[in-house]
């Protein structure tokens, strides 16, 4: 009986409140912990890639080296430059991480487990993606620092082209499945024999890779914080636990961007039918290991992608926004709406 | 543009070889060395800390000539000479502040004795300036703890022939060599 309610939750709201709590405290604790992991694994990855070892020294192969950084970064000096728009600098590093961490909410990770099933899911996460932009801007010119400064400048202007792309690239999946609720759509791919929105819309998948990339700054679009000609971009000035609470950001940015391309697209906690029926033995198998798998291949992708593409020209970038990726998300919603009209 | 160039452009055909190229790196060993655990010989010629070379009678061999103090680019190598009674040249102090030396090894290509070589010994950091300045014993002890074996026989081919040897061109280079005799 608690399974149920645990799930779907009671005419009770007491214990309705009580479960979410739990809910929450189980997500953003697991998550948390995959921040720490994700940027270890980063390193490890980025450094074979790179012929190299990555961290080796704290615990066997570095294995506690998140724990390390964070203590250090924990207990490093607070430090806010004299010039700076206090107020509005203290609060910045939080918009991010608030973002990043209430877009949470809505991911559904495997079969009935969602904290909050509302309907505008996707639209909520967009909205929560570019609140967390206001954090850059804000930090970017309350530091009161020409580098911080253009990478605020640049992460608005990056921003704002790429969520275009990004909100027409998932229309095509809307159309499809009929709904904006993050569970309803991987219930619909579950109604086509491959279950996977990936099939036949491999080109919003393209382009949503692509603004997932630039959307949460990753190379090569790390434009805002181009370490060669910013030094480290919007957060130069930031030092200690506020930086960390950025970095925490972007990797929880991360991990959302990559479920909502897992959810999306790869069919989140399901397996094609087809596999499924073929292999009855699998079904036996719990939703989370099948989503989260896809979730780690999607970072790993991250880690891929930046050991191995150079950063773009500013330039460049927009001009692949603008140019590229919005015509064929456009394309895409085009074709897409006539097939489904046919059919 | 040539239709195969637009595909290329299309298909990201670039960007996909350099990603299957990181990823087949990921599965090549590593090339790094784990500094303190796995350590490597110095490659011969390295130019590490200095040592001033003992005779064979336990004096240091350094004459005092100043040579290699007014050739140091860095200026740290500092001489303190006196006279003796029967007005031989003394070197009362030999100091190098290897804090502040370049390691060019001119002072060593200087020294018309070869009574200064750098040894390849590197791991001397320390936490007070005084350890890292070099007075003439220390330089002395440097000789005694890094110049031993193998590398003192070949420094002594190299710089203490005897006296009694030819200098020559080597005999495979081609050059003009007068008569005989
Ligand atoms: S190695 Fe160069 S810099 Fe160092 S003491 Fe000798 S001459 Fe001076
Ligand atoms: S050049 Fe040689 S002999 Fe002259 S002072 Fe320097 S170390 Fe001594």
């Amino acid at each position: 009986m608690i399974e149920t309610v645990f799930f779907t939750g009671s005419s009770n709201w007491m214990l309705n409140i009580v479960f979410i709590i739990i809910k929450i405290a189980v997500v953003i604790g697991v998550t948390m912990l995959h921040v720490m992991y994700a940027t270890y694994f980063e390193r490890k990855v980025i450094g074979h890639m790179q012929v190299r070892l990555g961290p080796m020294r704290v615990g066997p192969h570095g294995v506690l080296q998140p724990l390390a950084d964070m203590l250090k970064l924990f207990f490093k000096e607070d430090i806010i430059p004299a010039n700076a728009d206090k107020p509005v600098f203290k609060i910045a590093p939080i918009i991010p991480v608030f973002a990043t961490l209430s877009s949470l909410a809505v991911i559904p990770f495997f079969e009935g487990f969602v904290i909050a099933n509302i309907n505008i899911g996707l639209l909520y996460i967009f909205a929560m993606s570019s609140l967390s932009a206001y954090g850059v801007v804000m930090a970017g010119w309350a530091s009161n620092s020409k580098y911080s400064f253009l990478g605020g400048l640049r992460s608005s202007a990056q921003v704002i082209s790429y969520e275009v792309a990004m909100g027409l690239s998932l229309v095509g999946v809307m159309i499809l499945s009929g709904s904006l609720n993050l569970s309803e759509i991987v219930n619909a791919q579950q109604g086509y024999w491959y279950g996977m929105f990936l099939i036949p819309q491999f080109v919003a998948y393209f382009v949503f890779l692509v603004a997932m990339f630039a959307e949460t700054n990753r190379t090569p679009f790390d434009l805002p914080e181009a370490e060669s000609e910013l030094v480290a971009g919007y957060f130069v000035e930031y030092s200690g636990m506020r930086f960390a609470l950025y970095y925490a950001a972007e990797y929880i940015g991360m991990i959302i961007m990559s479920s909502i391309a897992v959810i999306c697209f790869w069919g989140g906690w399901t397996l094609p039918p087809m596999l499924t029926d073929a292999i009855p033995a699998l079904k036996a198998v719990p939703g989370i290991v099948w989503f989260l798998g896809k979730v780690y291949f999607h970072i790993f992708l991250y880690y891929w992608v930046r050991a191995t593409v150079p950063r773009y020209r500013y330039d460049k970038l927009m001009a692949l926004g603008w140019k590229v990726l919005i015509p064929l998300a456009l394309a895409n919603i085009v074709v897409t709406s006539i097939v489904k009209y046919v059919i | 543009m040539t239709i195969k160039d637009i595909a290329k452009k299309v298909f990201l055909i670039e960007i996909f070889k350099g990603m299957a190229l990181t990823l087949r790196m990921m599965f090549t060993h590593a090339v790094t060395r784990q500094y303190p655990e796995e350590r490597r010989e110095p490659f011969p010629g390295f130019r590490g800390l200095h040592a001033l070379v003992r005779n064979p009678d336990g004096k240091a061999r350094c004459v005092g000539c100043g040579l290699c103090a007014a050739i140091c680019p860095s200026q740290c190598i500092n001489i303190y000479t006196s006279e003796s009674k029967d007005h031989k040249k003394v070197v009362d102090r030999y100091e190098i502040e290897v804090l502040r030396c370049v390691y060019c090894a001119f002072c060593v290509e200087a020294c018309p004795f070869g009574a200064v070589v750098l040894t390849p010994h590197f791991e001397y950091s320390d936490y007070s300036r005084d350890a890292l300045y070099m007075d003439k014993e220390k330089l002395l002890s440097n000789w005694d703890k890094f110049m031993t074996g193998k590398r003192a026989e070949e420094y002594f081919e190299r710089f203490w022939r005897p006296k009694l040897e030819d200098f020559t061109t080597p005999e495979n280079q081609p050059v003009f060599r007068g008569k005989e005799g």
